[in-house]
């Protein structure tokens, strides 16, 4: 039942697109029914039978035999964690996208098209089929920035899709190379992390796969492309870029670079823990110093996406349990701060810049707008009670053991979120001085009934994953703890 | 003798002769109706070629000519690509003047790269290839009242010269130190040929020839000159039946005749693979003329298929003939829809395909999806055809770490030319101000040569165990030794 989703998502995406009169709002209605039943499908899946570590394969298929290539979907834990993600993300970019008039039919068909390759490469069991979803999704990515845009949409889809294509380019590079050089004539991954790679193989490709990969998941410093892509992109783009496809970066890292090449990640444990760190820090004093609201929350992605690069780089089980919680977490609570800034806020009053944003008054006018940005900006931040705590502290304990000065760089990262987070609330919607006075602003209109579903969705999913962490960590954890990931425990042993 | 052998090639040239008298039969108007004749005929010899006609592995006149499973697959490639060739052209037939030429001379260009998919023998490599050159020196310069045209005829006139002249001064060295120019007693002799300086300068000119033919850098100068000059179905045809003519000759020299000699050479064609990658990336990132785009596009495609022949082993063999299937489709559909949207006012710059995503929704979608797989990017035929190619070099990474870095730029050349695709499809589908909001026509037979493309690089690309499978028995009998009584045969004659 895992798989219905992802053929769900491509059957409607190409509805959409093959049937091109559509009623201004059926495509909409078409896209939230697609992504609900995914969501409802994946979410009954998981209840009727816990994912844990077992490898559980849904289907099997002989695709290129002479290459050893199969159609093989499978998941187990981490891959279900993901998927109820996916689920999440991808109703709540329905819901925030609700106003979407120009062209919608085949705006939601790409939309779609991008969930049903995320849902992909969640997925794959086999390393080519995992590098075709990989890297399907750049291309509606593009062209949903491309066309749908703003802010310097060109420019930001173009770099986006390079950046994008950088990585994955390493990324086949890696692939390649395991394939070619394991001998087994297999892109099984479970065949493939039984291997061990002769240490000179794994000590180049394990920094191009993982870099290859964390490329897309903000790698200070090739993240550039995150901050201008997710302000140029519509908000439904949005909320899944930093949602969902910088996670795909995360999740091969952890299915693939790690568990296949555990030696060459010790090997550049340290250079990577570096560079992620950098990320948190750097991230959060760009964020502190934005004018435009989705630039703060851009850079602040980039900042909690170094938190899970951490936990990748770092790689033992805490730090890696703490990175995928962070992965779910941040994919919700980042959704949320794009539907408010992108959707509440600049839809209606067609600025994002905070000095100007005072004059709206929007802590008086939106009074929706504003708890819910100050309730995702908590879950931002790592109040305690939210889902953001729990992973980032797991990752911190994680870290601890390999090296102190990274956890508290990383912790000095953390603080720094507060203030940019307490900034941007400040600056975005309570100024605090009374003018100009009420009577004289124009109401801005009214907060739709989906925008209240998507927030109230996202804002539900992050405060009871921060409530009952262990309702996901009783899916994670045994996965990490399984079979797949023995030959990386063995070598990670503190 | 086994003139039975021949059976293809006389077909396709009886054809192109039946074409040039019903040309003088059939009225002006009507003409693009020799288009659709040549191209039944060609489908009915595909047909033939596949089944009754299927000739088995043999050679005739004295060991010159051979046909072999690779020889068949090239075969099957080149009349596919002409029979869609034709079916472009056929949209063009009002603006060549003497239509019916036209047909019966790319009927003939088709028969020199049968040929030279047959050829055993240095001497008829030549004579096909100059088939193939001469006919194509007139379809480049079709259009004789236009200027570019015939400007791209003199270049590819000059350069073609030239490099029929390095080729045939290679082969009289070859003949000079060899005494014969037949590939089996070359492939026999190779390990003492091998050691002469003669023989190996003339190989070196002999490649020469051949990197004029697939536009390898540094000797790609006519490239984007005569593409974007040449009436698009002849540039469709050069990017593909050209192009492929000359590769499967360097694969028979690399792989059958002196492997020898080129696996020593390997860091050298490494080297030209990875010039040719880089110098057609980084020329196409300024191009605004979409068939100069293509053109550098074909040369930097052929620094990827260099890799294989650098590989020297049978997955590089077999990766180039895969990739080759799923290049010869992309870009006929990408050269299709450019020759609709070009063909009004006979101008190629990129802002003829702005806003052709609300013009003509197919062709964009068409052309989207042919630059998507020129970029590599999965599920489509490029990709795979990539991933192919660089598998068959990583494989070579624990003999020479060069291989490796030549994959790394590889990788650098496909996201450079990410960038230049994207740019078309950006293009075609940004709200354009000053678009021209003229509908573009697709004729018929336009239309089927362009959904029987698009269906290639789908199949090719999802399910390329069928075309792996056929590469994979096309080579298998690369390298393995000459049968023996074809030499004696050939000793017996030569006597």
């Amino acid at each position: 039942m895992l798989a219905f989703p992802l053929y769900l998502c491509f059957a409607s995406a190409l509805g959409l697109l093959l049937w091109r009169r559509t009623a201004s709002r059926l495509p909409h209605w078409i896209t939230l029914a697609t992504c609900g039943l995914g969501l409802l499908l994946t979410v009954t899946a998981v209840i009727q039978r816990t994912p844990g570590a077992e490898v559980v394969t849904l289907v099997r298929l002989p695709w290129i035999p002479t290459w050893g290539a199969e159609f093989h979907l499978a998941a187990d834990g981490l891959s279900a964690s993901l998927l109820v993600l996916t689920g999440i993300a991808s109703v709540g970019g329905v819901l925030f996208s609700w106003n979407v008039q120009d062209r919608p039919g085949e705006f939601f068909s790409l939309y779609l098209t991008l969930i049903g390759a995320v849902y992909g490469v969640f997925l794959s069991w086999d390393l080519l089929l995992f590098f075709v979803f990989y890297e399907l999704a750049i291309i509606p990515k593009y062209l949903l920035i491309a066309r749908w845009g703003s802010t310097r949409r060109d420019y930001a889809a173009m770099k986006l899709a390079l950046y994008s294509f950088l990585g994955s380019a390493a990324v086949l590079v890696g692939i390649v190379a395991l394939y070619a050089t394991s001998g087994l004539n297999t892109l099984d991954l479970s065949a493939l992390a039984r291997h061990s790679f002769p240490p000179s193989t794994q000590a180049w490709a394990f920094p191009v796969l993982f870099a290859g990969f964390a490329i897309l998941a903000g790698l200070w410093p090739l993240h550039t492309w995150a901050p201008t892509g997710h302000v140029a992109a519509p908000t439904a783009a949005s909320m899944l870029l930093a949602g969902v496809i910088m996670k795909l970066g995360a999740y091969g890292c952890l299915r693939i670079a790690l568990p296949l090449l555990p030696e060459g990640a010790r090997e550049s444990r340290f250079v990577f823990g570096v560079l992620a760190v950098a990320g948190i820090v750097w991230g959060a004093l760009v964020a502190l110093r934005q004018r435009d609201f989705k630039f703060v929350i851009g850079y602040s992605s980039v900042s909690h996406m170094g938190f899970v690069i951490l936990g990748l780089a770092m790689a033992t089980p805490l730090a890696l349990s703490g990175a995928v919680l962070q992965m779910i977490s941040h994919g919700i609570i980042a959704g949320l701060l794009f539907a408010v800034v992108g959707r509440m806020v600049y839809d209606r009053t067609h600025t994002r810049d905070l000095e100007e944003l005072g004059a709206h008054r929007l802590g008086k006018t939106l009074p929706f707008a504003a708890v819910t940005f100050v309730l995702a900006g908590f879950a931002s931040m790592g109040v305690p009670g939210f889902s953001g705590f729990i992973a980032e502290l797991q990752i911190l304990l994680g870290t601890w053991p390999v090296s102190g000065r990274l956890v508290a760089v990383a912790g000095f990262g953390i603080l720094l979120g507060a203030a940019y987070v307490l900034r941007a609330v400040h600056l975005g919607f309570f100024r605090g001085d009374d003018s100009p006075p009420l009577e004289a602003l124009a109401p801005p209109a009214p907060i739709t009934v989906p925008e209240v579903l998507g927030s109230g969705l996202l804002l539900v999913s992050t405060v009871g994953l921060g409530l009952f962490p262990g309702f996901v960590l009783d899916w994670i954890q045994p996965a990490l703890a399984g079979p797949f990931f023995d030959g990386l425990r063995r070598v990670m042993v503190p | 003798m086994n003139s039975s052998l021949l059976a293809i090639e006389f077909l396709v040239v009886v054809l192109g002769l039946g074409i040039l008298l019903a040309d003088l039969w059939i009225p002006s108007g009507a003409r693009r109706g020799l288009a659709y004749a040549a191209a039944t005929g060609l489908l009915l010899v595909l047909t033939l070629h596949g089944g009754a006609l299927a000739p088995g592995d043999d050679t005739a006149f004295g060991g010159m000519f051979l046909v072999d499973a690779l020889a068949n697959y090239f075969k099957t490639l080149f009349i596919v690509a002409t029979i869609a060739v034709l079916l472009i052209s056929s949209g063009y037939a009002d603006r060549l003047d003497g239509y019916g030429e036209y047909v019966a001379l790319t009927l003939f260009a088709l028969a020199g790269m049968l040929l030279a998919a047959s050829a055993n023998d240095f001497i008829l490599m030549f004579v096909a290839l100059e088939l193939v050159t001469v006919t194509f020196y007139v379809l480049v310069s079709f259009q004789r009242r236009r200027q570019s045209s015939l400007e791209a005829g003199v270049k590819y006139l000059i350069f073609g010269a030239l490099a029929a002249a390095f080729m045939v001064y290679g082969i009289a060295l070859i003949f000079g130190s060899a005494n014969t120019t037949n590939f089996y007693e070359i492939a026999s002799r190779q390990a003492e040929l091998g050691k002469s300086p003669v023989f190996v300068i003339g190989l070196l000119l002999t490649l020469v020839g051949l990197g004029f033919k697939i536009s390898a850098f540094p000797f790609q100068m006519w490239t984007p000159d005569v593409y974007q000059g040449a009436p698009v179905p002849t540039t469709a045809f050069l990017a593909t039946g050209s192009k492929a003519a000359g590769f499967v000759l360097l694969l028979r020299l690399a792989y059958s005749v002196v492997p020898e000699v080129m696996a020593r050479w390997s860091h050298l064609l490494l080297g030209f693979a990875m010039a040719t990658m880089l110098y057609g990336s980084f020329a196409a990132l300024a191009q605004r003329s979409v068939k100069r785009l293509m053109g550098y596009s074909s040369i930097a495609n052929a620094g990827y298929l260099l890799l294989g022949i650098g590989a020297t082993n049978v997955t590089g063999s077999t990766a180039i003939l895969y990739f080759l299937s799923g290049y010869v489709f992309t870009t006929l559909a990408a050269f299709a829809v450019i020759s609709r949207v070009t063909v009004q006012d006979d101008n190629d710059d990129i802002s003829v395909f702005a806003g052709l995503g609300n013009r003509s929704p197919l062709l964009a979608a068409a052309m989207t999806l042919a630059l998507v797989s020129l970029a590599g990017i999965p599920p489509l035929a490029g990709f795979f055809g990539k991933f192919y190619l660089f598998k068959a070099a990583l494989l070579q990474v624990p003999t020479s770490p060069l291989f490796l870095v030549a994959v790394l730029i590889a990788c650098v050349s496909v996201v450079l030319s990410l960038y230049y695709y994207f740019n078309i499809i950006r293009v075609m589908y940004w709200p354009a101000q000053d678009a021209v909001d003229r509908p573009v026509t697709v004729p018929m037979a336009v239309g089927i040569s362009l959904a029987a493309c698009l269906a290639g690089i789908l199949v090719v690309g999802i399910f390329p165990s069928g075309v792996i499978g056929l590469a994979h028995e096309a080579v298998a009998g690369l390298g393995t030794p000459a049968p023996e009584m074809h030499v004696q045969a050939h000793h017996a004659a030569a006597h």
